[in-house]
């Protein structure tokens, strides 16, 4: 564990440094909570609901999943691949640790950080200037364990897609791709609600709902019993143990490549 | 036991041969035309505990991928390689926390944090304990200062005081066995002197084995008792360095570059001096690089000065240059027998 303790304090020093660009990037969040706003007042004019949301748990739903949306993409896709391609990787396989943990430790690094110095500042705004009116209830408790766990799934996706650059060299196609797809899919978007019943459905088999759409319904519907979240955890751990067992698996067959041809 | 021991080791790559031109690129995508590159070939050798080896070669020759099978990177494609009674391809992690490595061209230092705080990450990555931390910078401290570099963030670093601290981080776990891959690569004099004298402290202190790659045959001349060279693939030479510091020290190049220079040059300058100095002078005429033409001369046979004086009373010379041999040549003289 000490390993990666270490890391993890190395990389938040290191991400201290870059303060000014995190300054910028909170600038450039509260930006778009103003937009959504604006876009989806005047959406809800004359209506009181939509789809069964009211505006306040769309605007807090959207405007969360805009802060997550930072907090979640740490770029760890981008940094593996370059350290694939430039041959800084090796400087990593060359250390007595798991090269996936460690660039868990990194990650987790940023995340820290990026809780304290844009996620929590988001919400202060949004609650005490933009006065959005959230209900207390029992589902807030549970709303920091599925960050975590939506922090987990996010990262298996994105390391698996990294490793893809010992077989592609570029992964700018692949990790713009899933990008988009995981925006709309997840209810980063577009609230999942809005969806018809049908795609629903289906998005509800897949991942990415489980990074957006399940920690934020913790938030816009606080009120359901204990059940009904440890429901929703559950499928959050069921995916990331199943993402994590096929990171494992990927990361083995994608190391042969190194080992064996070469890097 | 040998500390570390390979027999019988071989690498070999499937590489695609790439066609020319667009169309070429477009048909290699379905391309199954690949040849093999035995970039190390059948070989074995055995270092003990507190050895420095020098491990040289021209590029291409086969060092880097032996260092990476050593620290299990790459698995061998055949042959035996232990290295502390452990297999490195099958136990990557047991492997490197006995090892340090430096890659001449790439850093282990944390990018952006000044130079302690990676000093620290690698202490937790180690688990090294306080008293072996602190001995081994207090060493490091003896011999170049480096505390004064400590707050300083690791890009503002000069090349020569990054790989000074690249050094004591690769030093600080106290590793049984150092694999060091061009470490002086773009030093200035002094910095590599001081190098050496760090890693020859290093070595006389914990009788650390250390394996040594490099282009500057100074290095190896500082360093090293025995000398491994490899070329293509095969270890060429392995034994004292002695014989071989004979051979590249009494060999000098005279660079010269000639007035109006043409075609039939070479071999006017080749006959000239062959009627002054006789065939067995072992003179040797080269053109490596446009308008220079190369003269390497054996020091112990015909004095430099000599062949020098001929060329400027003889031909239009514009300017000169003496170079060290260079090791593409010491590999060229082994080849032809000159150790045998």
């Amino acid at each position: 564990m000490k390993p990666y303790l270490g890391t993890i304090k190395g990389t938040l020093i290191a991400w201290f440094i870059y303060r000014f660009s995190f300054f910028f990037t909170l600038a450039g969040n509260l930006l778009y909570m103003t937009l959504i706003f604006f876009l989806w007042k005047s959406i809800y004019s004359g209506a009181d609901t939509i789809h069964g949301m009211t505006f306040n748990q769309t605007f807090i739903y959207l405007a969360l999943a805009g802060s997550l949306f930072i907090l979640f993409t740490p770029g760890t896709d981008w940094t593996i691949s370059n350290r694939i391609i430039d041959g800084s990787l090796i400087v990593d396989l060359l250390k007595p640790v798991d090269f996936q943990i460690l660039t868990l430790a990194r990650t987790t690094g940023f995340g820290i950080f990026n809780v304290a110095v844009i996620t929590i500042p988001s919400l202060l705004v949004l609650f005490l200037g933009f006065r959005a009116d959230m209900k207390l209830g029992i589902g807030l408790l549970f709303f920091p364990i599925g960050i975590m766990l939506s922090f987990l799934i996010s990262f298996a996706i994105d390391f698996s897609l990294g490793l893809t650059s010992f077989y592609t060299e570029s992964i700018w196609g692949i990790s713009t791709t899933k990008t988009a797809i995981t925006s709309l899919l997840s209810g980063a978007l577009i609230p999942l609600p809005f969806f018809p019943q049908s795609v629903q459905n289906i998005l509800r088999l897949l991942p990415f709902q489980a990074i957006y759409n399940i920690p934020l319904s913790m938030v816009t519907s606080p009120n359901l019993s204990v059940l009904d979240y440890a429901r929703a955890l559950g499928v959050q751990v069921f995916w990331v143990v199943l993402l994590f067992a096929f990171c494992r698996w990927f990361y083995r067959r994608a190391f042969r490549v190194l080992t064996v041809s070469g890097g | 036991m040998s500390l570390i021991e390979a027999r019988g080791l071989s690498k070999h790559f499937k590489v695609l041969n790439h066609r020319e031109g667009l169309v070429g690129a477009m048909k290699d995508l379905f391309s199954t035309d690949f040849r093999v590159v035995k970039a190390v070939d059948d070989i074995s050798f055995a270092i003990e505990p507190g050895e420095i080896v020098g491990y040289i070669g021209p590029n291409g020759a086969g060092k880097s991928t032996t260092i990476k099978m050593l620290t299990g990177i790459l698995q061998p494609t055949s042959g035996r390689l232990i290295v502390d009674s452990i297999v490195p391809y099958e136990n990557r992690q047991k492997n490197v926390r006995n090892m340090g490595v430096i890659f001449g061209q790439r850093t282990q230092l944390w990018w952006d944090l000044p130079v302690v705080e990676s000093f620290k990450i690698l202490r937790d990555i180690y688990s090294i304990d306080e008293n072996t931390y602190n001995s081994q910078l207090g060493l490091f401290q003896e011999l170049v200062d480096l505390r004064s570099l400590y707050s300083t963030p690791v890009r503002k670093l000069s090349l020569g005081q990054r790989m000074l601290c690249d050094l004591a981080a690769a030093f600080l776990h106290n590793p049984k066995v150092i694999l060091l891959d061009e470490p002086t690569i773009g030093l200035d004099i002094s910095v590599k002197s001081k190098i050496r004298t760090v890693i020859r402290e290093l070595n006389d202190t914990h009788r650390t084995t250390i394996i040594l790659t490099t282009h500057d045959l100074g290095d190896v001349e500082a360093l090293c008792r025995r000398l491994m060279i490899i070329d293509k693939g095969k270890i060429i030479y392995d034994g004292e360095i002695n014989r071989v510091t004979e051979l590249f020290g009494v060999y000098r190049t005279l660079k010269v570059q000639i007035f109006q220079y043409g075609d039939g040059m070479m071999d006017l300058l080749k006959a000239r001096l062959t009627d002054k100095f006789g065939k067995a002078s072992e003179i040797v005429v080269e053109n490596t690089e446009p308008g220079w033409t190369d003269v390497t001369v054996n020091q112990a046979v015909v004095p430099l000065l000599d062949v020098l004086n001929f060329l400027m009373g003889t031909l239009p010379v514009k300017d000169v240059r003496i170079v060290e041999v260079s090791m593409v040549s010491v590999v060229q003289k082994i080849y032809d027998g000159a150790l045998r």
